[in-house]
């Protein structure tokens, strides 16, 4: 009977087909939708693991080294570097500022840090500023070495660039010195958002909060969480209309064959063969679709001006809640099938 | 296999709220082996009967038992092994899956019967082979004609040799050279222990059978004088279901016309008194009483029959009988018959 549901699906290729397009479509968005998620927290973590820092220390109060920060004056700063574990420490800032690149001006992610960190990033051109003028930049903001770009009202040098170095929906990360950053941030004040810690710490000192990367990498994506969100539901909702479009085909196909299946019935087909054929069709669908919405996924991604990173357990999960999905959308139509009275067979035409 | 025995078949479905009974007690016998031709009218019951006889529908009452199996005993699981295994259906409508070319078509009933797909496909071209179809077995239903799409039929219901072929109006859709074909075909296979049973209304094919059950038992139409039918209360004149050849007139007492309801019991149609006329439209047409007509008090009724009320209505009558409009009826020249 399977091949039965086959050819069926031939004989009516053209419906399938708009099917299999209709559904790949939205499993392409929702591949798009689940890689823009996904690439806001993947550019998050890539920025906050490149700072090669194990803790960030904050005031009790803060809720992160960056977004929920609290400035600080580092005055324990000496007394935890010298803490058994600790490898190094440093004061680190953090802001989001506006670069102005001629007549054009991009938001931005502001980190202050020592030329050796920790705090400052691995740079894949030139070298880490050393001086308050002196800046490395995200590759993403396509200046390169010995360029200036002014911050407020500040002219800074470029000397080196990070590569694909981004945060908050593709926003270029900029790394100055601590000093640097200070003038920029708080008006040359010697304040900090954390203190970088490079090792392990036992101990957290009196009137200090301890957060580790995850932590540091949920701080720096809460502005986003609202949109993920939505994105989110926006991706549920794209599920339920592909489930909506496998259902009604099949449903829709069930309708059409029901003297088929009354037929199938009265030569003594087995009910349970006749809702597998069913079945079968809802997996193709789901199946073909998947795949068709992996290329569309793959050649729709690279338009959005945000990063868009698949999960690779997208890949799995997705074929398979198709198939879930699919059927369960399928069910109306399957019981149709298997509760159609063989006596229909009968009577002309 | 086996001889057919059906014995008080009873299958009652509503209609409108009405109890229709296509078969009420029904009984047929017949020897393995032979052509049986259910013959009647539309409506007159013979899909309801093959429907039972293949085991796709549950009569209400009474007994099929072909060969050792009893059919109406058998739960979901057995009719449906009952279907494969013992019976051929050849649809009306011939009922071939368009999407699936003739040979695939054949192959169903084989490997849903556990066949692989090697020996089902061989099995099938020997079957096409046989019914002349050797050279179409790529082409589907839409490619065929409807005398090949028949024999495609035919092929599939004997693809597991079963012992009992049923036939639902095979000639149906056919003009009279693909007739031929499929005649033949059916005459053939009422061969050895197979019996074949064909429902149909079409007298060309009456020659081949071995047994013919009229299902609606006609009666002569004739040309006697209107008769007087004296009635005592509660005494039936006729019954729903019953065939009858005259149309009656009331001349005296009061008449109910009751029909059966579905969930028991009966409902008064109307109430007749003298000057009214009823069951006019079972000996016209031919069909069964749609109701019972019972006395509610002594009555006195004029019988006509169908020739006889045509002379008294003159042209344009007929239609005025079928509306049902009033008539002038001229009760001379009646004779008396005892009730």
């Amino acid at each position: 009977m399977l091949i039965a549901a086959l050819r069926d699906m031939q004989w009516r290729k053209r419906r399938f087909v708009i099917a299999i397009l209709s559904t790949a479509i939205i499993f392409g968005m929702t591949l798009v939708l689940t890689g823009l998620a996904n690439g806001f927290r993947a550019e998050a973590q890539r920025t906050v693991d490149s700072l090669g820092v194990d803790v960030f220390l904050v005031k009790d109060g803060a809720s992160g080294p960056f977004v929920g920060a609290t400035p600080f004056a580092p005055v324990d700063l000496r007394r935890i570097a010298s803490t058994p574990g600790v490898e190094a420490a440093a004061p680190l800032v953090y802001a989001g500022g506006t670069v102005t690149l001629g007549d054009a001006t991009r938001n931005a992610d502001l980190f202050g840090a020592p030329e050796r960190g920790p705090g400052m990033p691995p740079l894949s051109e030139g070298r880490a500023p050393i001086t308050p003028d002196e800046v490395a930049v995200s590759s993403t903001l396509e200046r390169n070495i010995g360029e200036d770009i002014q911050i407020a009202s500040r002219r800074l040098h470029i000397v080196g660039i990070a590569d694909n170095s981004t945060a908050l929906a593709n926003l270029p990360n900029i790394f100055l010195t601590t000093e640097g950053a200070q003038q920029l941030v708080y008006g040359g004040q010697g304040l900090a958002a954390s203190i970088g810690i490079r090792g392990t710490l036992d101990q957290v000192p009196a009137g200090y909060k301890a957060i580790d990367r995850d932590g540091a990498i949920a701080d720096l994506l809460r502005p986003l969480k609202v949109a993920v969100n939505s994105i989110t539901i926006v991706a549920v909702l794209l599920w339920v209309v592909a489930a909506l479009i496998v259902g009604s085909v099949i449903y829709l196909s069930a309708l059409e064959r029901l003297r088929d299946f009354a037929v199938y019935k009265a030569i003594g087909v087995p009910t349970g063969s006749i809702a597998a054929g069913l079945g079968l069709q809802a997996i193709v669908v789901a199946l073909s679709a998947v795949v068709v919405g992996v290329v569309l996924s793959a050649l729709l991604g690279p338009i959005f001006p945000m990063q868009v990173i698949v999960p690779a357990y997208a890949y799995v999960v997705l074929p398979v809640i198709a198939v879930v999905f699919g059927l369960i959308a399928s069910a109306t139509g399957l019981h149709r099938a298997v509760s159609v009275d063989p006596a229909m067979a009968f009577g002309g035409p | 296999m086996g001889d057919l025995s059906i014995q008080d078949l009873v299958v009652e479905y509503s209609s409108g709220g009405y109890a229709v009974r296509p078969l009420d007690g029904f009984n047929l016998d017949v020897a393995a082996g032979s052509l049986v031709i259910l013959l009647g009218p539309s409506g007159c019951g013979k899909t309801t009967l093959l429907s039972c006889l293949g085991g796709i529908l549950q009569p209400n009452a009474g007994a099929i038992k072909f060969g050792d199996v009893d059919v109406t005993s058998l739960d979901a699981r057995g009719l449906s092994k009952y279907r494969r295994e013992t019976v051929g259906i050849v649809f009306q409508a011939f009922n071939l899956v368009p999407s699936l070319t003739a040979l695939e078509n054949v192959m169903v009933p084989l490997r849903s019967a556990g066949m692989s797909r090697s020996a089902a496909r061989e099995k099938a071209e020997q079957l096409l082979a046989r019914v002349g179809l050797a050279d179409r077995v790529t082409h589907r239903p839409s490619d065929l004609s409807g005398g090949q799409q028949q024999r495609v039929a035919v092929a599939r219901a004997i693809a597991l040799d079963p012992p009992l072929i049923l036939a639902d109006e095979p000639t149906a859709h056919l003009d009279f050279i693909q007739v031929e074909e499929v005649l033949r075909l059916i005459r053939e296979l009422a061969s050895g222990d197979r019996m074949v049973v064909v429902a149909t209304h079409d007298s060309r094919i009456l020659p081949l059978a071995d047994r013919v059950v009229d299902l609606v038992p006609d009666f002569a139409e004739s040309n006697r004088p209107p008769s007087t039918v004296q009635l005592e209360a509660g005494e039936v004149l006729f019954e729903e279901g019953t065939m009858g050849d005259c149309i009656y007139v009331m001349s005296q007492g009061e008449l109910e016309i009751v029909r059966e309801l579905a969930g028991g019991g009966e409902e008064l149609l109307w109430l007749a008194e003298p000057g009214d006329y009823f069951g006019e439209l079972g000996p016209l047409f031919h069909m069964p009483r749609s109701a019972t007509a019972r006395a509610r008090t002594d009555a006195t009724v004029i019988g006509y029959t169908v020739a006889t009320f045509r002379e008294r209505l003159g042209v344009g009558g007929i239609r005025d009988l079928i509306e049902h409009r009033p008539l002038d009826i001229d009760e001379s020249a009646v004779t008396q018959e005892p009730g």
